[in-house]
């Protein structure tokens, strides 16, 4: 099964991780930058061209995906703080952006302050005040508008909340509970140094200040829901035209000074981004470099990749790296379905990953096995753990006997569980999306878990709603297949959110007996001051979760990457899993 | 003719009354939520309803219909928050995954699927009606047998093969058209050359299964009505062949002709789904399919069926008439 094909559209609407030098390791032998050692050239036309019709979002309250939050953040839309735009771990660095530092964090890191740098202009010519970055963060609580950002802001200003668990504040249009917000967000008198008052302790929200979403709008230009199509711009482009299904043209903003700017390196004249291309067509483009200054934005098909990556002409034209995301096959630890640690270790040793694995694209491109629910992008949060897929007994292609012993435990330790997973008449529920390439897999788990013993009754669902109604799901299957992206280089986008209190935890732990313990420490984690304290906190979680086999299995995924001839500057630049746009020229 | 032609207009209109308020009911029924469909990843309950109040997706599918038949009349303000987006009459619905109003949305996809169709229906049927009677007349001969294996070779090709192979093989191969310009609009009034270039391929990728199917349909009326007795009648008369030909045989054998003609060309003008998509013109197809595959957008798929039903009904009444101008034998009956 593709479990990145049905977990798309959440994979999607998560957004990517910061990454240090672990990641840049454990993808050894696989290109990850061409050179750019090369002098930059100023001026040319870059081209990008994707089979999407257009981008998900361009208004800096919506948008939410890495590789959206890079390209816009590299080119229209500046945030106080920033990733370093440069190769490898440095990459994952903050630097101040439109502020004068990374955020002055007080009050146990209940309260942050930034500073504009003085001289950022919007495109036409009004400077960029500490009211817009307060405007901006305002917009989030218009729900009625805006629902697919992220909600930090609702979740971390020290706002009360009313009684349906909503904001008292309901943003910046109803104007309802405005008072409370002003206090919860306050301007200096000279308009340039804004305070965000938190709830509680966050330790790393300025790693959230490199969202566009905390980022600045100005009152005047807002035009709520078509702000979406022509959102003003403070970086060295701005939009010239949008046109969905078309193309979106970014042209030099005459009002960005560089001199307030102190990374970003404009260097093409023009930016068009061609829409909704065939995807036969714009593989054909790749493979022969038919467009010699464009960047494909999308992956080749699968069909494709190996013959691109094979041939020796085009090594300088493509990388291969990690993407932000985790796949993760989560078990349903409720009552009546996966409630049984041997059962569930059975499943796990049962499993043919390697075939899955081959269906989709291979370990080379489509993903390794992973260990953890927590990438080693992230970087300090990851460390290996110990069992699973490091125990002496895993085999990548299923090791049913060592399978069959541990079933033979169960038997005794849960009974019921042992029944219902090796009845011929009952049989474990997977849920799958009714695709060619499920359907493929469903075969292939059904047929590995049986030598084991173990019965699996594939119910397929329509694909065009399978994600949708993962809430629904989880409530059903025994299994239920997802997959998640860091917001930032900080497991607590990871854990919390898949294993703990947070969005989209499949796993129905939460009556478990292991659960009241874990939470416990989930919470500490989340208020934790000292980093290197807290990533320790968090390895030892990921630890706990896999040696609960709460994931039956995790697969940390990959992308390639492809351009043209004439692109120089490509960097795979690891907090936003993509291109570094900054750095891109054309050489002439 | 005026009550007939009234009368034909009155059932369209129910007809299409009765069409979109049966997708209003399809979407209500199909198991997927739109308002949680586009939430964030950090969705709680509450964002989906607020989603769901914005969509629209509220309220009971009676009355959602019927503000949809109110818009199309008085206009329509979308959203809430106090900073909703208004839309004038006739208002189609709003988009919020395009941000625009779907009267717009169609008005703009429309030039590009009837200039696709206009330019397919004109070469497929120059192509197809030449080479049936050519067959015909040459029944048996090196020509009737080139015209068959055109036959086979198009009615043999699926569009989505024919359009990559088109595309790929010859289109880029040969550098006919820039990548990039793939899917481009130029007026033809403003542009001819521009349009001519982008459209060409895709109007002849079309054009070519259904020439074939018209070839074929061409050959076998031809041959069918040269048997017939008022032919031999005025071969009898001492007609020449071409007069019997063009006065009396093609009258009569592309009546059924016509008639499937303006049904296909007003099928095609819903959208061709597969050309346009491979093309990447910004048809009505792409536009529909992208509503109901992916984004789940009721107002465009509202819009795109009602259209592609009205086309096909108005099409259908334009058949009648021109039936019976183009056929005697119906004019007498």
């Amino acid at each position: 099964m593709s479990v990145m094909k049905i977990t798309a559209r959440r994979l999607v609407a998560t957004t990517s991780v910061a990454a240090l030098a672990a990641s840049v390791l454990l993808v050894g032998g696989i290109n990850t930058a061409n050179a750019a050692t090369a002098k930059p050239v100023t001026g040319g036309t870059l081209y990008y061209y994707t089979h999407n019709e257009q981008f998900p979002n361009l208004d800096p309250t919506r948008i939410y995906t890495g590789r959206d939050i890079a390209f816009f953040g590299s080119y229209t839309t500046r945030t106080l703080v920033s990733y370093n735009p440069v190769a490898g771990p440095d990459g994952a660095s903050l630097i101040p952006d439109m502020a004068t530092n990374t955020g002055v964090p007080s009050n146990k890191a209940k309260t942050w302050t930034y500073t504009l740098r003085p001289g950022i202009s919007w495109e036409d010519g009004k400077p960029v005040t500490c009211a817009d970055v307060k405007y901006g963060w305002s917009r989030a609580f218009a729900t009625e508008v805006y629902v697919e950002g992220p909600t930090y802001a609702i979740a971390w200003l020290d706002i009360p909340k009313a009684s349906d668990g909503s904001s008292a504040y309901k943003g910046p249009y109803k104007k309802t509970g405005q008072a409370l917000f002003d206090k919860a967000v306050t301007c200096s008198k000279d308009n340039r140094t804004i305070t965000f008052n938190l709830a509680r302790t966050v330790p790393d929200f300025n790693y959230f200040m490199t969202y566009p979403a905390a980022g600045p709008v100005p009152q005047a230009k807002d035009t709520g829901d078509k702000y979406d199509l022509h959102p003003v711009s403070n970086g060295p482009y701005m939009i010239k035209k949008y046109a969905i299904n078309d193309e979106m043209v970014l042209v030099r903003n005459p009002n960005w000074k560089k001199s307030s700017d102190p990374f970003r390196t404009p260097y093409p004249d023009d930016i068009v981004v061609k829409f909704g291309m065939d995807e036969d067509v714009r593989d054909q483009i790749d493979m022969e470099d038919q467009i010699p200054n464009g960047i494909n934005m999308d992956n080749l098909q699968p069909a494709n990749v190996t013959a691109f990556f094979a041939d020796p002409k085009n090594k300088n034209r493509r990388m291969n790296n990690y993407d932000p995301y985790t796949s993760f096959l989560a078990a349903n630890n409720s009552a009546g379905h996966l409630d049984c640690l041997d059962v569930r270790k059975a499943v796990f040793f049962a499993y043919d990953n390697q075939s899955l694995i081959n269906l989709s694209g291979g370990l080379v491109y489509y993903g390794e096995m992973g260990d953890n629910p927590v990438k080693p992008v992230i970087g300090i949060d990851y460390a290996k753990t110990t069992g699973n897929i490091h125990d002496a007994n895993f085999k990548i292609d299923g090791n049913p006997d060592y399978a069959k012993t541990i079933l033979e435990k169960a038997k005794t330790s849960c009974p019921d569980a042992y029944d219902r997973a090796t009845n011929p008449d009952k049989g474990l529920v997977y849920y799958r999306a009714d695709t060619a390439t499920n359907k493929k897999a469903a075969v292939l788990v059904e047929s590995a878990l049986q030598k084991a013993g173990i019965v699996i009754k594939t119910v397929y669902k329509p694909a065009g709603t399978y994600n949708a109604n993962l809430e629904t799901y989880k409530n059903e299957t025994d299994f239920l297949s997802s997959g998640w992206g860091a917001d930032w280089a900080n497991a607590s986008t990871v854990i919390p959110e898949l294993w703990g209190e947070g969005c989209c935890n499949y796993t129905k732990n939460k009556k478990t007996p292991e659960y009241a313990g874990f939470i416990k420490k989930v919470n500490l984690a989340l208020v934790e001051l000292d980093r290197k304290k807290q990533a320790k906190m968090w390895q030892e979680l990921s630890q706990y979760g896999m040696d609960q086999y709460w994931y039956i299995r995790t697969v940390f995924g990959k992308s390639q990457q492809t351009w043209g001839s004439k692109i120089g500057g490509v960097y795979y630049w690891y907090p936003q899993g993509s291109f570094g746009f900054g750095q891109l020229y054309v050489k002439q | 003719m005026l009550s007939y032609v009234s009368r034909r207009l009155l059932y369209t209109v129910i007809l299409l009354l009765i069409v979109s308020l049966t997708i209003f009911f399809i979407f209500d029924w199909i198991p997927v939520d739109p308002a949680r469909l586009i939430c964030t990843k950090q969705c709680s309950p509450a964002l989906v309803e607020a989603n769901r109040h914005r969509l629209g997706l509220d309220v009971s599918v009676l009355e959602q219909w019927w503000r949809f038949l109110v818009g199309l009349f008085q206009g329509r303000t979308f959203g809430g928050d106090g900073i909703g987006v208004t839309c004038a009459a006739p208002a189609l619905g709003y988009s919020f995954s395009r941000h625009e109003c779907v009267t717009t949305i169609v008005a703009q996809a429309f030039p590009i699927t009837f200039s696709l169709a206009l330019g397919a229906f004109i070469l497929w049927l120059s192509v197809g009606v030449s080479l049936g009677v050519l067959s015909a007349r040459k029944k048996g001969k090196f020509a009737d047998r080139a015209a068959s294996v055109f036959v086979l070779v198009g009615t043999s090709l699926p569009t989505f093969i024919s359009g990559i192979l088109v595309v790929l093989f010859i289109v880029l191969k040969f550098n006919l058209v820039n990548p990039l310009e793939l899917g481009d609009w130029h007026s033809p009034f403003v542009d001819p050359m521009g349009w001519l270039r982008t459209f060409f391929f895709p109007c002849a990728t079309l054009a070519l299964a259904y020439a074939a199917t018209y070839t074929r349909f061409t050959r076998s009326n031809v041959i069918e009505t040269s048997s017939e007795d008022f032919i031999r009648t005025a071969r009898a008369k001492g007609l020449s062949e071409k007069v019997i030909l063009r006065k009396h045989t093609l009258r009569a054998a592309l009546a059924p002709i016509v008639t499937i003609a303006g049904l296909d060309f007003a099928g095609l003008l819903g959208g061709a789904i597969i050309t346009e998509g491979i093309f990447g013109l910004n048809g009505l197809g792409k536009l529909s399919i992208k509503a109901v595959t992916q984004t789940y957008d009721l107002p465009i798929i509202v819009a795109t069926t009602l259209i592609a039903s009205a086309f096909v009904l108005i099409m259908n009444l334009i058949v009648d008439i021109a039936y019976a101008f183009i056929d005697p034998r119906v004019r007498t009956e």
